[in-house]
């Protein structure tokens, strides 16, 4: 086992390339991403690379996974860093069962974890007898946000549809759910949801198809801005001007939608901080600091034309 | 592989022989089957906003699939196309968005390196794969994952936008309710019907799905008609990556993951034979019709996305099923 863990030190030394030798009077983080094919992590990874030299106080490693459903690589990359001893992980788990023992061992090895982006699970959780704080945005709340946003502007009772994220994703389900407590309680009349899986050209097709079977539908509302944009492009195909769109995160190619009114709103949950936020907690325990507790909540915002 | 089949490599151009009919007819047949049922089963499936719809949600995957014919013809598979498309509009995104050139300059600049970035994939496709023998598969399972790791290097895996007002109007543009883009598509399937039917080069391109040794023996560079097919394939990804960006006014590198299993299908379904030589790029217009009705028919009568999945795939092996029983009839 030793014998392994070593092997697979090795090998990430190697992977990294940070083999030069570490500063001893540092203290040391081990990031661990999410898919850096993803554009909201590759700008969390942006982010964090920017802080660690803004900072200077600390030593950032960061891994990443090759898609969305990499678990493997998010273990083994906990593994590798229990046996490194690094003094912090900060880790945005690629599943929030799958990721409670690497965590549960990292902790009994000394390191001090920070959990961002999408919480573990807590059954599993409480299961294994870990406990850990989460930080992290409130994917629920933001959609209510973006859906009350659109329910204000169109009244009670208004017809709209949902446009999922990836099914059994965990913020693709949250996001719903938060479009669903605004059509709860503005009593709107939910006409479909379905999934575009996050992408621009299938929310395309599928919109397109809903608003042939629904020509009535007066709202959207998106689990992110990839697929708003799908929608937006797929209103102007149809030439309605009447349908108002939501979205969520904030990326950069919906500013001029949101700015000419092709969207009514975005959420920003600021995910280029996250990662270098989480960071900065980690290391105020490493400094001695209070553990975490519960959730603490990042700062979201709702993005209007205003 | 006969001694009549041999001698059939270079035999005449059959698209209206009575088998070609046949199989055309049925397939055909299987799409004014599933066109009247939706028609039957929900109001707007015949309304001309839903032709529009449906029209313009095939154009991207005929195109691949179009390509596609090619290489199946030819006994290969090309599973890079999606990433290629990707590839080609990250390339053509960069360059349709860099500044100090006019509009017109601009909008030609993109497809040029649209449709050169897709090109380039293909003919690294054939070359590798041709040269030593390869199986296309591993090949272009490779491709897959170089030019999906291209396209999020050169992207820094961000969404590129703002593209040319004209070049976006493009995209959405109608005639007589029939989308541009899908004109486009369909002037493709023209031209690879003429070419597959009507060129030598086409009925070699049959001829080495039926008997590779035989063109071979015949004295024909079967190395570079090989390699055609897969740079034609690899231009239709380019093409493609061209409309994608025209109807999103996006260039994302993370579009068209699992595209190339919908081109495959679209061939497939459409009657070409996974085992090459024996198939035709009208069978994949139809083969295309199939699945976008499908996807469009299915949501309008309110099926869960996971039962359209299903279905999706039950049509896949239905098409497979009957194949088999077409090559056992064709052989006889």
């Amino acid at each position: 086992m030793k014998l392994m863990n070593f092997a697979a030190a090795a090998v990430t030394g190697i992977l990294l390339s940070t083999t030069a030798v570490m500063a001893q009077d540092k203290p040391v983080v081990g990031l661990v991403m999410k898919s850096l094919a993803n554009e909201f992590f590759q700008n969390m990874m942006v982010g964090a690379e920017e802080h660690v030299k803004a900072r200077g106080d600390y030593e950032l490693i960061a891994v990443g996974m090759q898609n969305e459903t990499d678990f493997e690589a998010q273990i083994n990359a906990v593994d590798n860093f229990i046996t490194r001893g690094v003094d912090a992980i900060v880790i945005a788990p690629a599943d929030s069962r799958a990721m409670v023992r690497p965590v549960k061992r990292a902790i009994a090895a000394g390191i001090k974890v920070v959990n961002f982006d999408v919480a573990l699970d807590a059954d599993a959780k409480a299961q294994q007898g870990l406990e850990l704080a989460f930080v992290g945005p409130d994917n629920r709340g933001g959609a209510k946000m973006a859906g009350d946003a659109l329910a204000q502007a169109l009244g009670e009772g208004a017809k709209v549809v949902i446009i999922e994220g990836n099914p059994g994703a965990d913020n693709a389900t949250e996001r719903r759910l938060g479009f669903e407590d605004t059509v709860a309680e503005y009593k709107l009349d939910l006409l479909d949801s379905r999934t575009a899986h996050w992408e621009t050209e299938e929310a395309n097709q599928v919109f397109s198809t809903m608003l042939t079977a629904h020509p009535d539908i007066q709202g959207v509302m998106a689990a992110n801005d990839s697929m708003a944009v799908g929608v937006v492009k797929a209103l102007e195909s149809a030439g309605r001007t009447d349908i108002l769109v939501v979205g969520f995160d904030n990326i950069p190619a919906v500013g001029p939608m949101i700015a000419d009114g092709r969207m009514l709103a975005t959420v920003d949950q600021f995910g280029t901080r996250m990662a270098a936020d989480s960071i900065d907690l980690a290391l105020g325990i490493v400094a001695g600091g209070p553990d975490l507790e519960g959730w603490v909540k990042t700062e979201i915002q709702l993005v209007t034309a205003k | 592989m006969s001694a009549h089949e041999t001698q059939d490599v270079l035999a005449k151009p059959s698209p209206f022989s009575f088998k070609s009919i046949v199989n055309n007819a049925g397939i055909g047949l299987a799409l004014l089957v599933l066109i009247l049922f939706f028609s039957v089963t929900t109001e707007f499936f015949l309304s001309p906003n839903n032709i529009t719809n449906i029209l313009t949600q095939i154009t991207i995957n005929l195109i691949l699939a179009v390509g596609m014919t090619f290489v199946i013809l030819i006994g290969g598979i090309d599973l890079s196309v999606g990433s290629v498309m990707a590839f080609a509009a990250v390339i053509a995104g960069k360059a349709i968005t860099l500044s100090g050139l006019g509009t017109a300059e601009l909008i030609l600049l993109a497809i040029a390196a649209g449709l050169f970035a897709g090109l380039i994939c293909g003919v690294l496709n054939g070359v590798l794969s041709a040269y030593w023998a390869l199986p296309s598969f591993i090949i272009t399972l490779g491709m897959l994952n170089i030019a999906r790791g291209a396209a999020l290097q050169v992207s820094g895996a961000q969404t590129i936008y703002s593209f040319p007002y004209a070049f976006e109007e493009f995209g959405s543009m109608l005639i007589f309710g029939v989308p541009v883009v899908f004109l486009l598509a369909l002037f493709l399937v023209l031209i690879a019907w003429f070419v597959l039917n009507r060129t030598v080069f086409g009925r070699l391109i049959y001829g080495i799905g039926n008997n590779e040794e035989a063109v071979r023996l015949a004295g024909h560079p079967v190395f570079w008609y090989k390699v055609a097919a897969f740079t034609i394939c690899g231009a239709t990804a380019g093409i493609a990556a061209i409309v994608y960006m025209a109807r999103l006014s996006i260039s994302s590198p993370i579009a068209g993951i699992g595209f190339e299993l919908n081109a495959i299908a679209a061939v497939i379904i459409g009657g070409t034979s996974l085992a090459g030589g024996r198939g035709s790029v009208i069978g994949t217009l139809l083969g295309a019709f199939i699945i976008g009705v499908l996807a469009n028919g299915l949501i309008l009568i309110g099926l869960s996305d996971f039962m359209r999945q299903m279905i999706t795939g039950v049509v896949i092996i239905i098409a497979v099923i009957l194949d088999h029983y077409r090559a056992k009839l064709s052989s006889r």
